[in-house]
């Protein structure tokens, strides 16, 4: 356990003074910043604020010098800072303070500053908090849940891993403030069966804090009682699907419910629940510190605050990466990323998890926020990106995406049960060189016939990746077919990086 | 109450009613598979969706519920391309092996194809794979690649009868429907399963193969399996009952009925007495009548005081109409026994311990039960002599070995021992007259089941074999004996006996709604 912990705070030290390196300048500035956040203090926040409106867009921005405001770290702040799992590491860099700020509010209030914060869920859909925890009936005979969505298994994404894993304080903390405000009794958190580290780490951090009594009865010497309990998942990506997610709560197969009734309130063993992703409910802290309209300047209309992103592909650092809202990807690529690896070209990527819609080269410089991703053709998702360079074959990519939604199709309603496995067919038959031009058109039409026909979202993300390899790369997929054969080398034919410089 | 406008008609429904049944009521078929009305919603099969104005995406008809002002289209293009995929996806993997499938015929995946779909397949690979002839309990069979996974045979097992054997296994077009491990579809209502399957994945081990469903016809009749008298399809060819369905009935059994009554209809077709007998031998109508009659007015003239008469609970209430008037206008006996069956298994849902169907039409025909003696009665009354003469109406024997050998052994020392039943040709070799009655499939009458409630039966086939209705034997044999009874339909004795008795004809089920 010691070795894969040390093992990943090396890793991400590692990237992060390669990062270092490329930008010095930054760095330094980085550097004052951090200092200054150590300082704390409303005056900075006020500073900030100023230094925000006058720069309103951060696209903006991003074509300027990024502001030193952006380089500070907040959800990732505790990654660096070694054994910041265990409590006290936690406490003294802050830890738990919102909380205790918390509950000298009232839980009208909390919601009020989430609602101003503009915190978008973090599990891909992008729902407004607040307006989500403002669903939960204000009395209940039964005793209300919080559900936090840890399943994370999105191919590309792996974000929620370590906010769980480098620091579960932050995720508890912000668990405790929720159910404080939204007066909740009890909190799973449902972790992807996978992750056996995050599961670790959270029972260990729960244990904690029971002992040092954040969690347990009477919470602080209040009337507040609330507990934590970590459920592993069994390996089905549908359980990310939050009412297929509260089936297999219960204990049974995770099959999304009809909606409506919604969680908020008929959810986990028919109370009112709320379920939150890992990163929005790590995020609750910070605005109950710093307060909504801080979190909320902290981005672009509609998406306040700082977020992680993945990247992931030939680029030179892949990892995470804390950014705020609305930052550009070709800003993440290039400078966190570390631009592409050197004989790659950049042929695609996809913005958040395999789901999105894929996009070409030319939407880099789309901004990360639900909207504008939106308007670039895609979505924004878990906003862990995947590049792809120029080796990749589209088709394949396609193929492989039908095969996972086949093979995590939950089986319930039939366009989604029966679509994927055969879009899954046609995909493997033009790779394989055995496509006909009509079988586009099916594709499409099938796309058609499951988008917007299922009970949950599972049937659209089969759908809108399928549709928009076959709309953005056409020519692509009519090459196969032409050819009946793929142009591009198996995988392992494939020349690396290495094989270019060795020639 | 919120108006709906489907299709362009204007309709008031009730609060909270589904956008299907709204469209039923305004006369228009909205397909579906998964959902059923006695079970819960589970909205997976996707045939029903609707055009909702102003929604983003397709509803559920089955599981929307309507609002005020909501303008409903089942008709539109979308909806029609809707239909057409979804049954395209269903098909995808489907065998489509209709002619070895006992469901073709009554298979709402064949008649929803021909409405709705009717294009081929657009598939070129290979279809999926599945369990086949899959025995998932003793009186139902599995077709993995038939199921088009509704689930209506797991809600049923959950929400009707609580057993909770059945389940998915597996997930996406792997999925199957498996029993849970160390169980199997063994409750006592299993075969409901297969008629509430809309294919043919769930089918009758019983049925299988027996027999084309287009070539059967169906008679509403009673299950008179128990005194619940459940409705059902009594469904023939060629003068046999092929299988019993239930009939929807919502004041007696729903959509529902157990399996031992659903397979009791093999009871008409065996150890039938088909011919009249006199001492073993086989005779005609007119004889046997000649000689009962004689044989009947010689023993009233000798001791009118020991002539027993057992009366059926099997029997109708028409039958047992024209019992009473036999026995108080032409025998003036009031020594009155009995018979039936011995109780059995009864739940708190439709099996009942009283295995005759009409106890209750006794009681309302003769006033009450508190006349008759009992089956030990009746042996010890022969066994001492008080009963010399005994007229029995279609009884069954005793459970058990003991008192069974005793009856037997009780019958050989009447004078005169007259049958009049259906089966039983062990005791009708003992009897020194036995009078072939017909079951309720070849006639017509009324049952009252344990509720009370009269519920009439209707004639499938002709008698079998010389056998008559009961009430047309008596008939015969008062005329012969010089005291006519004389009716020529059923409905005239019912609506006498109504008018006789205080039960209130009830018995008219409800219609059925669209399954």
């Amino acid at each position: 356990m010691t070795e894969e912990k040390s093992d990943k705070t090396e890793k991400s030290k590692e990237t992060t003074e390669e990062a270092a390196e490329e930008k010095a300048e930054e760095t330094v500035e980085e550097t004052e910043q951090a200092e200054k956040a150590e300082e704390g203090g409303e005056a900075k926040a006020a500073e900030e604020k100023k230094a925000k409106k006058s720069l309103p867009k951060p696209k903006a921005a991003a074509k300027k010098k990024p502001t030193p405001r952006k380089d500070e770290k907040y959800l990732s702040r505790n990654f660096e800072i070694p054994n910041a799992h265990n409590l006290d590491v936690y406490e003294a860099n802050g830890g738990y303070r919102a909380l205790k700020k918390a509950m000298k509010m009232d839980g009208e209030e909390i919601i009020e500053e989430v609602k101003k914060s503009n915190l978008r869920g973090r599990g891909g859909a992008g729902f407004p908090c607040g307006i989500k925890w403002s669903f939960l009936p204000k009395e209940s005979d039964v005793p209300k849940y919080l559900v936090i969505n840890a399943d994370e298994g999105e191919p590309g994404t792996f974000k929620d891993r370590y906010l769980m894993e480098l620091d579960p304080h932050r995720h508890i903390e912000g668990c405790i403030i929720a159910a404080w405000a939204l007066g909740i009794r009890y909190c799973y958190i449902f972790v992807r069966g996978e992750l056996q580290f995050a599961q670790r780490r959270l029972n260990q951090a729960i244990k904690q804090a029971y002992d040092a009594g954040y969690l347990g009865k009477n919470i602080l010497g209040q009337d507040f009682d609330f507990d934590i309990y970590v459920h592993p998942g069994a390996g089905a990506y549908i359980c990310g699907e939050e009412t297929g997610l509260i089936e297999g709560l219960e204990g049974k197969s995770g099959q999304p419910r009809m909606k409506p009734p919604f969680p908020a309130v008929v959810g986990v063993f028919q109370a009112p629940t709320i379920v939150n992703n890992v990163e929005t409910i790590s995020s609750i802290p910070f605005i109950i510190e710093n307060g909504g309209q801080w979190f909320a300047d902290m981005g672009i209309e509609k998406n306040g605050g700082p977020k992680l992103y993945g990247l992931s592909g030939p680029v030179n650092n892949p990892g995470v990466y804390e950014a705020p809202s609305g930052i550009t990807i070709r800003e993440l690529l290039e400078r966190y990323g570390g631009g592409m690896r050197d004989g790659h070209e950049l042929k695609a990527f996809i913005p958040g998890g395999s789901s999105c819609a894929v996009l070409k080269p030319d939407a880099l410089d789309a901004q990360m926020g639900f909207e504008t991703m939106r308007e670039a053709g895609s979505s924004m998702g878990t906003a862990c990106i995947t590049f792809m360079d120029t080796n990749t074959c589209m088709v394949r990519v396609a193929a492989r995406l039908a095969h996972f939604y086949h093979h995590e199709s939950c089986g319930q309603c039939t366009p989604c049960r029966e679509g994927s496995g055969w879009a899954a067919k046609v995909l493997d038959s033009i790779e394989a060189g055995r496509g006909r031009m009509e079988d586009l058109d099916l594709l499409l039409d099938m796309c058609d016939n499951i988008q917007g026909n299922t009970i949950c979202a599972l049937g659209d993300s089969i759908a809108i990746p399928v549709r928009s390899y076959l709309q953005v790369f056409p020519e692509e997929f009519e090459d196969h077919i032409k050819r009946q054969s793929c142009p591009y080398p198996a995988w392992s034919k494939r020349k690396t990086s290495a094989d270019s410089d060795a020639a | 109450m919120p108006k709906v406008n489907i299709n362009g008609t204007e309709i008031e429904v009730e609060k909270g009613t589904t956008i299907l049944k709204a469209a039923a009521q305004a006369g228009f078929e909205v397909p579906h598979f998964c959902y059923h009305p006695a079970l819960s919603i589970p909205a997976n099969c996707r045939m029903c969706l609707v055009e909702v104005e102003g929604a983003r995406s397709l509803e559920p008809a089955c599981y929307s519920e309507v609002t005020d002002g909501m303008v409903v289209e089942t008709k539109s293009e979308r909806v029609i391309k809707a239909q057409k995929s979804v049954l395209e996806f269903i098909l995808l993997n489907h065998p489509v092996d209709c002619p070895i499938c006992d469901q073709a015929g009554e298979c709402k995946l064949q008649d929803y194809y021909m409405a709705y779909d009717a294009q081929e397949s657009r598939l070129r690979a290979e279809k999926n794979q599945k369990v086949k002839v899959f025995p998932i309990g003793p009186e139902v069979l599995y077709d993995g690649e038939r199921c088009i996974l509704c689930t209506r045979c797991i809600r049923f097992c959950e929400e009707i009868t609580g057993t909770n054997e059945l389940t998915i296994v597996q997930r996406g077009d792997s999925a199957e429907i498996r029993t849970f491990p160390g169980k199997e579809l063994d409750n006592p209502y299993s075969v409901c399963t297969a008629d509430i399957c809309p294919v043919g994945a769930l089918t009758s081990r019983d049925f299988r193969f027996k027999c084309r469903v287009w070539l059967l016809q169906s008679t509403d009749s009673v299950c008179t399996g128990c005194s619940n008298g459940c409705n059902i399809h009594l469904e023939h060819f060629r003068n046999e009952i092929q299988r019993y369905r239930p009939r929807y009935n919502p004041q007696v059994n729903d959509y529902w009925m157990c399996d031992a009554g659903r397979l009791s209809y093999k009871e008409v077709h065996t150890d039938r007495l088909l011919r009249p007998m006199s001492n073993g031998a086989a005779l005609n109508w007119h004889g046997v009548t000649e000689t009962a009659s004689a044989k009947l007015a010689r023993a009233l003239d000798d001791d009118a005081g020991s002539f027993g008469f057992v009366v059926s609970p099997q029997a109708s209430c028409e039958d047992l109409f024209l019992a009473k008037r036999f026995i108080e206008e032409v025998l003036g006996t009031d020594q009155l026994y009995l018979g039936g069956k011995p109780d059995g298994f009864e739940d708190d849902f439709l099996i009942k311990a009283d295995k005759n169907p009409n106890r209750q039409g006794v009681k309302a025909v003769f006033g009450g039960l508190n006349d008759f003696g009992d089956v030990d009665k009746l042996i010890d009354d022969i066994e001492s002599g008080a009963i010399k003469t005994l007229y029995m109406m279609e009884t069954h024997l005793p459970a058990d070995a003991e008192t069974r050998q005793r009856f037997v052994d009780a019958l050989d020392k009447l004078d005169l021992f007259v049958l009049q039943a259906q089966h039983c040709a062990e005791l009708a070799n003992q009897a020194h007259l036995a009078l072939p009655a017909c079951s309720h499939a070849e006639t017509e009458g009324t049952f009252v089941n344990f509720d009370g409630l009269a519920q009439p039966f209707e004639q499938a086939f002709a008698p079998h074999g010389d056998s008559l209705p009961h009430w047309q034997i008596f008939m015969r044999l008062a005329r012969a004996m010089g005291q006519p009874l004389t009716y020529t339909f059923v409905h005239q004795i019912r609506d006498e006996m109504f008018q006789a008795s205080d039960a209130d004809e009830n018995g008219e089920p409800a219609e059925a709604q669209a399954e």
